[in-house]
């Protein structure tokens, strides 16, 4: 049967929404983080897994569309949906920018770039304190006056949700391959007639637009933000998710952030000592599985009742190839 | 007689890389219908000249036209989409995609291509190249000798009106290299217009109608083979003599 792995997803996921009322606040509180974090890494994982562009400044785009909203809704007294909503705006007008200034930046000097991007950012946020609240930490209003969190979990999914259907669509159209090839050789991808340029300031615009909405809705969940949340370390954080996970992958991306967002909580008791563990792991799926642990696991569920000889779509076969590789 | 349309013009193309002068004012004119052998030493500026006719590199000076309309400082998807297709000296496929896909990548860049019309015509060429059996596979998984015939079906994908082939034989099974000379001359019986540089004489020889003799960044000879392969000055600077 085709598509069975969109059936069992469907039904792994209509469940979660039944069974997510039994949870306790602590690991309903989890569970919504990690869905931040999915948002995040499947969004770096289209741009730096598909695209080859392997930016260090997502976190930053998700604190710009944090501090956006936040403070358009506390300055204009805006609803909470329409500061997100100009959270993502802005980011997606930010990632364009950035994208068009590194145009000719690729691997190490892309990286380096988008970090001091970062950096600035971050600085930024902490030196306006007047403006910011800095360190101190900026209070923001939150997005459902309720004392449960299970409206912000039925958000957080039906973010996440939303965010992975667009990319999805997005990776499975000619944009996508467009982007596979520009990942592959730049210089190939102009000489088959694709405008390298506008490809690249574009998936720069969309990523970056939806960690602004991850950004958004963390601030309006956590209740205070700080310009921590746009640091080195949960930039690490977010490739140590995407890498383990497979970034060439938008669910092996998401299923990473789960993974690792759901051990940390249960390793929290090695207190600091978990961080190196993650470390570890990381060196070792470098070494031995540069396509992430979940790659193999997802190709083999992606060919769960698949009938092998229906080969009208390419991704199948390149899935048998990547296995390979 | 009706002169045949000039699909791309050089005039003047100057090209300089630090101190090096790799074209200096060179003119050349692919015209329609052409298959020209572009040969010359190593440095001779050959590949630099091939780069700047297809908008990979920026002339310092001199205009590139295709078809009428000047093209120097557009990027090479401009050109690409102008008709204008290349492949490159060191094979430069997308490695970690497969055949089809490599093959998709061009045919779906055309204004008003479609999935199911991209994917007939890439299987209709993976088959007139012998490469059907091999539509899965990764590109980098293919030999040296099918790499070079994917790279040619993609640029056959653009339905280009004219071909840059750069060193195409170069690192080939003779048998495959034969292949290749089959395939250029039937493509170029059907009215495709080819610009091949390479170094394999023999093959160059065997498809051209045209030579175009580069030295030290100038071009010191354009001709028919009889007449460059007699000339003084190309012996000179070509074969050392």
């Amino acid at each position: 049967m085709r598509g069975f792995h969109i059936y069992v997803l469907v039904a792994a996921a209509g469940l979660a929404l039944v069974y997510a009322g039994h949870l306790n606040p602590y690991w309903m509180h989890v569970a919504i983080i990690a869905m931040f974090y999915a948002i995040l890494a499947s969004s770096w994982s289209l741009l730096a897994g598909y695209a080859g562009l392997f930016s260090l400044g997502h976190m930053a785009f998700a604190s710009i569309g944090g501090y956006t909203s936040a403070l358009l809704v506390q300055w204009l007294a805006v609803p909470v949906p329409l500061g997100m909503a100009a959270g993502v705006a802005m980011s997606v007008t930010i990632g364009a920018f950035i994208g068009w200034v590194c145009l000719r930046m690729s691997g190490p000097y892309l990286a380096i770039f988008t970090l001091g991007f970062a950096e600035i950012i971050r600085i930024t946020f902490s030196t306006e304190d007047d403006v910011t609240a800095g360190m101190a930490g900026l209070h923001t209003e939150p997005l459902f006056n309720t004392a449960t969190r299970l409206p912000y979990f039925y958000t957080a999914f039906g973010l996440l949700a939303l965010s992975l259907l667009l990319m999805g669509v997005i990776v499975r159209s000619r944009f996508g391959l467009f982007l596979r090839a520009i990942r592959e050789d730049e210089q190939a991808a102009a000489a088959s007639g694709v405008a390298v340029a506008r490809f690249r300031i574009l998936v720069f615009a969309i990523a970056s637009g939806f960690a602004g909405l991850a950004g958004g809705f963390y601030a309006h969940y956590i209740g205070i933000l700080t310009p921590s949340i746009g640091g080195l370390d949960l930039m690490a954080l977010l490739v140590v998710m995407t890498v383990i996970g497979g970034m060439e992958r938008l669910p092996t991306a998401v299923g990473g952030a789960f993974i690792v967002e759901f051990l940390l909580e249960l390793l929290r008791e090695y207190g600091q000592w978990r961080f190196p563990v993650f470390g570890v792991i990381l060196l070792l799926t470098m070494r031995f599985a540069r396509n992430g642990l979940l790659t193999p696991i997802w190709v083999q569920f992606v060919r769960l009742g698949e009938r092998r000889l229906q080969a009208t779509i390419v991704a199948p076969s390149a899935d048998r190839e990547d296995q390979r590789a | 007689m009706n002169e045949p349309e000039i699909l791309v013009r050089g005039a003047g193309l100057t090209k300089r890389f630090g101190g090096i002068v790799a074209n200096d004012a060179v003119d050349i004119q692919v015209a329609r219908g052409d298959l020209i052998g572009l040969i010359g030493p190593n440095g001779s500026g050959k590949t630099t000249l091939i780069h700047t006719l297809t908008g990979h590199l920026i002339p310092d000076s001199g205009v590139v036209t295709v078809r009428g309309r000047q093209l120097s400082g557009q990027p090479a998807h401009i050109y690409a989409g102008m008709g204008v297709a290349r492949t490159f000296q060191l094979t430069q496929l997308f490695g970690r995609m497969s055949v089809l896909e490599n093959m998709l990548v061009p045919g779906l860049t055309r204004r008003y291509s479609s999935w199911p019309d991209a994917l007939h015509r890439a299987r209709g060429y993976l088959e007139f190249l012998n490469l059907s059996h091999v539509e899965h596979l990764h590109a980098k998984n293919l030999s040296g000798g099918q790499q070079k015939l994917l790279e040619l079906g993609r640029c056959l994908m653009l339905e280009p009106t004219v071909l840059f082939l750069d060193e195409p034989f170069a690192g080939v099974h003779p048998r495959l290299r034969d292949e290749l000379i089959k395939r250029i001359g039937e493509l170029h019986r059907s009215g495709r217009t080819f610009v091949v540089v390479d170094h394999d004489m023999e093959s160059i020889l065997r498809i051209s109608q045209r030579l175009a003799v580069m030295a030290r960044g100038r071009k010191i000879a354009d001709g028919v083979p009889a007449d460059v392969r007699a000339d003084q000055a190309v012996l000179a600077a070509y074969a050392g003599l």
